[in-house]
């Protein structure tokens, strides 16, 4: 019974003791006083020397926290047990998050920096007169390809993808929206295309390019690519950046015949507490300077205007990630089609996965 | 002879599977390269890194407390249970108990964490610190009932019956009989229920916020990028530090064996 007790006690020492030193490792980083900032974000999506900068010039501790899909977040934020002062979800995921009441709106007259932003990303259909979210990144679905493993061939367009010479060598990411947009594109109709003979058309279409594809997977697609386990893959651009640096024998390409446009946009959820410091990071977060070194670090496109002019000419000029003008007027944001078109969608794509083998 | 030959190639076989994929990780985390591809060079860099990043540490700490915490109050708590479901002599009532016990263990994890993340919605508790203690907790208690059970089952009725004869009382006959008795079930149940918190996921993943994460969430949302070498570092460490724990374990035990072998010869 005594050494059951002491070994109970000391048991409980450690674990007050790992707390006290927590406390302190907290405190040391200044996160206990009141003046906190909570940033919920993707994971690596921001800059953390801009986060100290922040700190520093405002006083405000942040904390950083991180989701890794807009659905975990927004269950998150949905529940209320939390205090996030800033999230950054998707346009579809913003759309939806408006829709539930889960969003403050946004008091542009605080946010001075707001004229820097290109006007082309603003008042977007997913949420009009930018009420409740300013521009953070934006970028396109493409194609991310080995020239070497193609034998030096180059690809442009979504048409590309049906040449029998990639038999078995093309990769999917595991979107109903971005596979059957892929297959809405190749044949010149809208991604937002509710016409049923144009849905099927784009399934048959798709149909035929099975015997080019060797899977749809998830996330583990930048890995299998970067490996060159496949030649080719229809990825978002950020991942295309990112594999890119681990590989640089791939390639990045917006097809010809037009493709996605995505935002991650910068909101207050409802259970923040620190709604001016919000703004100010928000604010920060748009002066040219931060943006473009954020821009820098995270390898994603900015919608910063004065930003880009900032940025090193190799990479405001790569039109992998900022497109001409011809090729942007082809890039269609991803609407909101309603539940009911949505689960079409989605059936559609499911009845291709099916065939697909 | 042969047969025995067959054997022991099969069982390190076995063991060879089963370490395979943390030897790997071990080794690529030494890689100066900075990827899982190829070897390029040796390099403490990425350890460097893990004890320069403030914020993992205090992530790994949370994870530590939690585990520590919820696995010494889910044995006291497992240990009553225990003892209660003991005391229960008829056989339905016992059997109904126990099983209740042991769907807590077989429901998924993610089941679990969703009804919890409800259950706190509604009694409106914070999401951090004290969600994540109480829910793991919550599944660690059914754990150390299954690990303490048998071995109060094993005890001699006849032990309580002399003690009580002797003159004890019922506390008594708990402290100085019955805890003893099943002290080796206790630690065994500890160390279980600390090994569940410290690798738990899916109901961690429900319940933490606010500032409050533990290392499993935290290596998930960092995977979306890629795994870093520093999530490799912080692996290996966290392999060498329970591998200690077991071996520490398993030497004081024999340690105590042998010293009660001894006795028992004398």
């Amino acid at each position: 019974m005594k050494g059951l007790v002491r070994a109970f006690a000391l048991i409980f020492i450690v674990a007050f003791g790992l707390m006290y030193l927590t406390s302190y490792l907290n405190s040391e980083q200044g996160y206990s006083g009141g003046n906190t900032l909570t940033i919920y974000n993707w994971g690596d999506y921001v800059d953390p020397e801009l986060l100290e900068k922040f700190e520093e010039e405002t006083g405000t501790k942040v904390i950083y926290q991180t989701f890794d899909s807009n659905e975990a977040m927004m269950t998150k934020i949905e529940q209320g047990g939390t205090t996030y002062d800033i999230s950054v979800p998707s346009e579809y995921a913003i759309a939806k998050m408006k829709q539930e009441g889960l969003l403050l709106p946004i008091d542009s007259s605080k946010l001075s920096n707001l004229k820097h932003i290109d006007p082309r990303y603003m008042d977007l259909p997913f949420d009009p007169g930018n009420q409740y979210s300013i521009p953070y990144f934006w970028g396109t679905v493409g194609i991310v390809y080995n020239s070497e493993l193609l034998g030096g061939k180059k690809l442009t367009s979504w048409a590309d993808l049906w040449d029998p010479s990639l038999k078995n060598q093309i990769l999917l990411a595991d979107g109903a929206r971005e596979v059957m947009g892929m297959g809405l594109n190749s044949l010149g109709y809208s991604l937002n295309d509710t016409e049923e003979a144009h849905l099927q058309e784009a399934k048959r279409h798709l149909g035929e390019l099975t015997p080019n594809i060797k899977a749809i997977v998830g996330d583990e697609i930048k890995m299998l690519l970067a490996g060159e386990e496949a030649a080719v893959g229809l990825v978002w651009s950020g991942d295309a950046s990112e594999i890119m640096g681990e590989n640089e024998k791939l390639d990045y390409v917006v097809p010809t015949e037009g493709s996605n446009l995505w935002f991650d946009n910068m909101v207050i959820p409802k259970t923040a507490r620190n709604i001016e410091g919000a703004h100010a990071f928000i604010n920060f977060m748009l002066d040219p300077e931060n943006a473009a070194q954020n821009a820098e670090y995270v390898g994603y496109s900015t919608p910063n205007a004065s930003a880009l002019k900032l940025l090193p000419e190799e990479i405001s000029g790569d039109e992998r990630f900022y497109p001409g003008p011809e090729l942007t007027e082809k890039l269609e944001v991803y609407e909101n089609l309603g539940k009911r078109m949505l689960a079409h969608y989605n059936e559609l794509f499911l009845e291709f996965k099916m065939h697909s083998k | 002879m042969g047969r025995n030959r067959f054997s022991n190639i099969y069982l390190m076989l076995v063991f060879l599977i089963l370490y395979a994929p943390i030897l790997y990780l071990v080794y690529y985390s030494f890689n100066s390269g900075g990827n899982m591809h190829e070897f390029e060079g040796f390099t403490l860099d990425w350890y460097k890194e893990v004890f320069a990043d403030t914020r993992l540490l205090i992530i790994v700490l949370n994870t530590l407390v939690v585990a520590l915490l919820s696995a010494a109050i889910s044995t006291i708590l497992g240990v009553l249970g225990a003892l209660a479901i003991q005391q229960v002599r008829r056989r339905q009532p016992k059997n109904v108990l126990l099983t209740l016990n042991n769907v807590l263990i077989v429901s998924p994890d993610v089941i679990v964490g969703a009804s919890f993340l409800i259950l706190f919605t509604i009694i409106g508790i914070k999401l951090g610190f004290v969600s994540v203690l109480l829910s793991h907790i919550a599944f660690s208690v059914p754990i150390v009932v299954i690990m303490v059970l048998p071995k109060l089952e094993e005890m001699s009725t006849n032990l309580v019956d002399a003690a009580l004869d002797l003159g004890a009382s019922r506390l008594d006959v708990l402290t100085k009989v019955v805890l003893p008795y099943i002290k080796s079930g206790i630690f065994a149940g500890f160390f279980m229920a600390l090994t569940y918190s410290l690798d738990d996921f899916a109901v961690t993943f429900f319940v933490t916020g606010n500032g409050f994460s533990t290392l499993s969430v935290e290596i998930y949302s960092r995977a979306r990028q890629g795994v870093s070498l520093t999530i490799n570092a912080l692996s290996t460490l966290l392999f060498l530090f329970t591998a200690l724990l077991v071996f520490g374990y398993y030497f004081l035990n024999r340690r105590k064996a042998l010293a009660v072998g001894m006795e028992v010869k004398q």
